[in-house]
């Protein structure tokens, strides 16, 4: 069984004005020498050993390749805290599980919420019934979420001891939460208990958020997992500890934590229920029915997560069946055949391949404040797209990525809104016009053999980079490239937050970066080039007026043609200033052992074991 | 004998703050800036600043430096700055898995070590020394990473005898079955110089008048070697085997991270790539107390074993 | 009169194993160095090595392993002992993907790109380049098979693997030469000296050896910034010299107190001469060994170092940065990165070691062997 799902997110959910990342878990782990490693996020699993006889335990076992911090939802902005938290807690919305593009559900609202007043106030209806997993801190009652559980929650984003890197998502938004903020930077404590106008809970099961400028996003801010509902008493008895004690609604609770090594999560034996019941939205998804619809959620006993950092131990345990879901990433010989298709030794074993593209783009940026490859003089253009034309992307494709990625040609990749397929790139790689472009601005060679600037002056790119054994093998092909133009390259490592600091404040001049959809709109990625995101995420300090009024015109606008053409001007202005080079998007290939059932990457969901079963049958 | 202890104690307290100044100029001033990492990639000077002086590090060096103190003072690190574990926490569960490793391997090597070295001792120079020594320098010669690589996918992947990877609950699952692999790891890499360095203590005793005396009187070679010899090589081996140990602490990192093992290696590769210093800061310090503590120990080891030991 | 302090000091040390001829410390140890067969044996390799880092440095040899001579990962073929398989082309994924999506896209809509507004700069320039002159680049030959095979880029393997072990061979000799300066010259001040210098170059080397090296090296590291050659030298150096610092006090408060040294005092002779020409020649054996313990040690910390990623730079290569890449190789079936890199050094190591054991023999008259 092997499926594609290209995530086409396309669809009229048009994403918030401002950035919304559905995971700053995306963004940490953005940068795509974390991300390349397709061992991500949901690598693996396995059956337990010990499972009794009479009701064996339905044990998944993964693996997340990089540590996770802790399950404070506001907190923490890693995929993989967030993916945990994703089980643990519970939103006022969530995602369909099937539905592709993306569509919002409800979770503990009962319905989408009213919008009112022109969008600028919602109210969200809670279901009766949903109760807290039992907790020293509830005082051994049963304790019913509450409209007011959010109303704490939202509150906290903003609390300054929680220095919650959310804290964007609502600043400036909501009636009256800013004015406590600020007094608690003041006094140095929240208060919780002042009523604000723009969050109330007008009764037991009623939320209504009250914005202080239109917005027809907010659903996408009730979705996200930072924005869980978490219980106050819990909060206050765990104080400073409440990443290891998270006590949601959802469907799991935390068992075991050793942190940065083992996280084991049970079946919350108190959680309601829910029946598997979604309707197909693409080919390959009536197989997923036929196997699951109506089962009663969540099947999945324990699920054991170990973390995993060296590619290899992972995908030996995985091949060892120690594990049941693995990436691809650098062993494609051992799984695919030479037509890119699953090995008959693994059809053997009845394993699945899932395959989907990322929502996401790679890019290295040039800094336009830089003195060497910034700024608009008509030779400072021409250095940049040469160097854009001097790398070889097809090389990185093959070489680095293993075949498992696509090239970018805009700055919105494939399956979001603004994506335009047929859009033709213009700085293709050609190293020979690379050199004849460099040539004719006067950038010449020197005793080295090396270029200089036409005036003389040195020439020396600085690319930024850590020190994985990945982001050697950029530098190895970016090395090349650059010598195929006489241009000296010197690659300046350190840590990614010394990286990030310095690129904030526009004094890296080369470094690479990836981008994954926080919501499925082209805005989401076009807003990394806007001027004024300068000092936030446009790091690469790109100020062009132009792009910017071709940017700014787009916000006025819905998903509309006349939109998407505003996204085709940005992309020709971005490669005409050679603002970027452009890198892929990456093709995640998952490898599932075959008795787990009901598996579909979701583009903005992680945590989807809770939709899966197990059959023991199946097992060995 | 108090006095000596007590003095070797108060000796400890500059040392202690030598340690304390060097860690605080390499990773506070030179380090990465842990609010960046804490705030993530979308953020502002606001917030930046707001993060700097939650944790406390937009006040003067000075006054960081006492806290520091303090904190060694009370042993009390807080928490960590990323995941707002306190660091006795971190410590108290990284522990056991690295001893789980380190202590069978250290027993493990050090008795086979003696054995071996008490046998190349007794045939010295002769094909048997010469064979066991150079096959002991050949292990010893391939980098621990191939081993670790190889063996990964030897033993444990293609023959099947271990686990790939991972760690358990149960203290003896994983010394029999997760610490099994890693073990002979350490052993491989590990036996020769202490093969090596043993050889030579032994060679020092064999030479003495009392081996001479023993044989004249009759006694069995073996029992020379095995009681006589033994016994007297054995100071210096305590000595270099207590020394040895704070360090094996941290320094199986690469063995952790293949194995998945949660040690404090591991904990430490971690700490430094997100800046978290209070985690740097408790591990240094109790490595730092562990190791004077672990010198210490082995000196009166020495003097209680061997009278002629003048304590300076 | 300072030549007769040093023929003092000759005096004093060849008398300690006066046996009748009066030979030179150095012409025994030579003489004990020459019966020891293992010991001629891995100093003929270790040569071996030296002629290889020396032929490497002059560039005569793998002068050019940064190019691509072969295809990418091109199996070894040993000088045509092994017939490697020919090297399938696989289709890459993303091509197929690629594929299915654009016809999809084009099924879809056929109408033509909306006409864009931005205008190029560089347009003019760019059409008068391409008009005037081919654009097309010259494909080179590209070998299936290598003596030794290919890397990931289509590198030679063998090529790589000397010219890591003039990068490897150069980190290690010169950063244990650094680590021996450093605690030789702060050991020789210490055990000289005594008293407060003494005092405060112990409290150093307490500190120094009272943190964990892996911290100590991250620290380093961090601090120096920059990656390469001179960087892995600084961070083994700076940070191995306590042990020797360590020996060579003990020694040097073992010689302040010899008669020649009191001798060459009372003579007046300058503190400095003294510690660095009249002692440092008496403890030269230990530092010696040392340097050669050092080295071996700091080949094999490379290694790690690259693994932390504070190995050599991108155009540089070491064993460490040839294993690294090599890591998950293996799984791949291909050994042959992990086999050179790992063999050269395992090689070199075990030879420089029993070498190191045959001078340490050979220097310390203590050990005679009963052979």
């Amino acid at each position: 069984m092997v499926h594609y799902c290209v995530a086409k997110l396309t669809g009229k959910e048009k994403g918030l004005q401002k950035r919304l990342y559905s995971g700053g878990l995306k963004r940490g782990v953005a940068l795509w020498f974390i991300a390349a490693s397709a061992l991500s996020c949901f690598s693996t699993a396995a059956l337990s050993q010990d499972a009794s006889k009479t009701a064996p335990l339905k044990v998944l076992r993964m693996a997340f390749s990089t540590a996770e911090t802790g399950f404070d939802p506001p907190r923490v902005s890693d995929l993989y805290s967030n993916t945990i938290n994703e089980a643990i807690f519970e939103r006022l919305l969530t995602y369909d599980y099937l539905a592709r593009p993306a569509r919002l559900a409800p979770m503990t609202a009962v319905a989408l919420p009213e919008i009112t007043d022109g969008g600028k106030t919602y109210t969200f209806r809670l279901r009766h019934g949903i109760f807290f997993t039992p907790d020293p801190a509830f005082g051994g009652k049963p304790r019913e979420l509450t409209a007011a559980d959010y109303v704490y929650s939202f509150k906290r984003v903003l609390d300054p001891k929680i220095r919650s890197p959310w804290a964007f998502l609502l600043e400036g938004r909501i009636i009256g939460l800013d004015a406590l903020a600020e007094a608690a930077k003041k006094t140095g404590k929240f208060d919780y208990d002042t009523e604000i106008e723009g969050l109330k809970a007008s009764d037991r099961y009623t939320l209504q958020v009250r914005l202080s400028e239109p917005d027809y996003n907010f659903n996408y801010v009730a979705a996200h997992t930072p924005f869980s509902a978490m219980a106050r008493e819990v909060v206050e008895k765990y104080g400073e500890d409440t990443m290891a004690h998270p006590i949601g609604t959802g469907p799991y609770v935390l068992k075991q934590w050793t942190r940065g090594a083992r996280i084991v999560l049970e079946k919350n034996p108190d959680y309601r229920g829910m029946i598997w019941n979604f309707a197909a939205s693409e080919e390959g998804d009536a197989e997923l029915i036929s196997e699951m619809q109506g089962k009663r959620l969540p099947l999945i006993d324990r699920v054991e997560i170990s973390i995993i950092e060296e590619e290899q131990s992972a995908w030996l345990a995985f091949d060892r069946k120690e594990l049941d879901f693995s990436g691809v990433g650098t062993f494609r010989e051992k799984v695919f055949d030479e037509k890119g298709e699953l090995k008959p030794e693994w059809r053997a074993q009845g394993v699945k391949l899932m395959r989907a593209i990322d929502p996401e783009v790679t890019y290295t940026f040039f800094n336009f404040r830089d003195p060497i490859v910034g700024g608009f003089e008509k030779e400072k253009l021409a250095l940049r797209r040469a160097i854009i034309m001097a790398y070889n992307r097809d090389e990185e494709i093959d070489v680095i990525r293993k075949g498992q990625a696509i090239p970018a040609t805009m700055p919105i990749p494939v399956g979001v809104v603004g994506h335009d397929p047929r859009y033709q790139p213009l700085n293709t790689y050609n190293p020979a016009l690379a050199n004849q472009l460099l040539d004719a601005f006067g950038f010449k060679k020197g005793k080295d053999g090396f270029r200089t600037m036409p005036n003389g002056a040195p020439l020396l790119l600085k690319y930024a980079t850590g020190t994985t054994a990945l982001e050697r093998q950029f530098n190895e092909l970016w090395k090349k490239a650059m010598d195929s133009i006489s241009v000296r390259i010197a690659f300046q490592p350190g840590k990614f937050a010394d990286l990030i600091k310095a690129s904030m404040a526009c004094q890296l001049q080369m470094w690479g970066s990836a981008w994954t959809a926080d919501y499925p709109d082209g805005d989401n990625f076009m807003q990394l080039l806007y001027g004024p995101n300068i000092g936030q995420n446009n790091h690469g300090c790109y100020e062009s007026k132009a792009f910017d009024a071709f940017y700014e015109a787009s916000l006025k606008l819905p998903d509309s043609p006349e939109r998407n053409r505003l996204f085709l001007e940005m992309t020709r202005q971005m490669e005409v200033d050679g603002a970027w080079v452009l890198g892929v998007s990456r093709e995640r290939n998952m490898l599932i052992r075959p008795w787990v059932i009901g598996y579909k990457k979701h583009p903005i969901l992680s945590a989807t074991w809770i939709y899966l079963d197990i059959d023991p049958a199946k097992k060995p | 004998m108090t006095a000596y202890i007590i003095r070797r104690l108060l000796q400890m307290i500059p040392t202690m703050l030598g340690v304390v100044l060097l860690l605080f100029v390499l990773f506070n001033w030179v380090g990465g800036d842990p609010a960046y990492i804490l705030a993530g990639k979308n953020t502002g000077e606001a917030q930046i600043a707001n993060i700097r002086h939650q944790l406390g590090i937009d006040r003067p060096a000075y006054v960081q430096i006492g806290i520091f103190i303090k904190q060694i003072v009370t042993a009390d690190f807080g928490a960590s700055w990323s995941t707002n574990e306190p660091v006795s926490d971190i410590l108290k569960t990284r522990l056991g898995p690295s001893l789980t490793v380190m202590v069978p391997l250290m027993v493990l090597g050090t008795l086979l070590a003696i054995a071996l070295s008490l046998i190349v001792a007794r045939f010295r120079g002769s094909l048997t020394d010469r064979m066991v020594m150079v096959a002991c320098t050949v292990g010893m010669s391939i980098s621990i990473l191939v081993y670790i690589i190889v063996f990964q996918y030897v033993f444990a992947y293609r023959l099947g005898w271990f686990p790939v990877q991972g760690w358990g609950d149960s203290l003896w699952k994983n010394l029999t079955t997760f610490a099994a692999l890693p073990i002979l790891i350490g052993l491989c890499v590990g036996l020769a110089p202490d093969l090596r360095l043993f050889r030579s203590f032994m060679l020092d005793e064999i030479d003495q008048d009392y081996v001479r005396t023993a044989r004249a009187k009759g006694l069995s070679e073996a029992r020379i070697l095995w009681i006589h010899v033994l016994r007297n090589a054995s100071i210096p081996i305590v000595t270099y085997v207590m020394a040895a140990l704070p360090g094996l602490l941290v320094g199986a990192f690469l063995i952790e991270r293949f194995f998945s093992i949660p040690g404090i290696g591991r904990e430490v590769l971690l700490a430094v790539e997100r800046s978290d210093f209070p985690v740097i800061k408790a591990i240094t310090v109790y490595v730092a107390a562990a190791t004077m503590l672990a010198n210490l120990a082995a000196d009166l080891i020495y003097k209680a074993v061997d009278p002629r030991v003048e304590l300076k | 009169m300072t030549e007769a302090i040093s023929s003092l000091s000759s005096t004093a040390i060849s008398e300690t194993h006066g046996d009748g001829k009066r030979r030179g410390f150095w012409s025994l140890a030579c003489q004990r160095f020459r019966d020891d067969g293992v010991g001629m044996a891995s100093l003929i390799i270790v040569a071996a090595f030296f002629v290889v880092v020396l032929l490497s440095m002059s560039g005569m040899a793998a002068s050019g392993w940064n190019k691509e001579v072969a295809i990418h990962d091109a199996p070894p073929d040993l000088w045509g002992l092994l017939k490697p398989a020919a090297p399938t082309a696989m289709k890459s994924l993303a091509q197929r993907v690629e594929e299915e999506t654009k016809n999809a896209a084009q099924a879809q809509s056929k109408e033509a790109l909306p006409p864009l507004t931005v205008t190029d700069p560089l347009a003019e320039t760019l059409q008068a380049l391409n008009a005037s002159e081919e654009t097309s680049t010259a494909k080179k030959e590209k070998r299936a098979s290598l003596p030794f095979g290919g890397d990931r880029w289509g590198r030679d393997v063998l090529s790589k693997t000397i010219k890591g072990t003039q990068t490897s061979v150069i980190v290690g000799l010169s950063a244990a030469l650094l680590a021996t300066f450093l605690g030789t010259l702060l050991g020789a001040l210490a055990g000289y000296y005594g008293g407060r210098t003494d005092d405060a170059l112990n409290w150093f080397y307490s500190v120094f050896s009272a943190i964990p090296y892996l911290l100590l090296i991250l620290a380093v590291a961090a601090v120096l910034q920059q990656r390469g050659v001179t960087t892995v030298i600084l961070i083994l150096g700076l940070t191995g010299w306590a042990g020797v610092f360590r020996l060579i006090r003990a020694e040097y408060i073992k010689h302040r107190g010899r008669d020649y040294v009191q001798a060459a005092h009372a003579f007046g002779v300058p503190d400095r001469r003294i510690l660095f020409f009249h002692i440092l020649p008496n403890v030269s054996h230990v530092v010696l060994v040392n340097i050669s313990i050092l080295a071996v040690g700091f080949i094999k910390a490379e290694v790690i170092l690259s693994f932390l990623g504070f190995g050599v730079k991108v155009d540089e290569v070491s064993w460490g940065s040839m294993l690294n890449d090599a890591q998950s190789e293996l799984i791949l079936g291909r050994w042959w990165e992990l086999v050179a890199a790992g063999g050269a050094m395992a090689l070199l190591v075990t030879a420089f070691s029993l070498l190191t054991d045959a001078m340490r023999d050979a220097l310390d008259p203590k050990i005679q062997r009963t052979s």
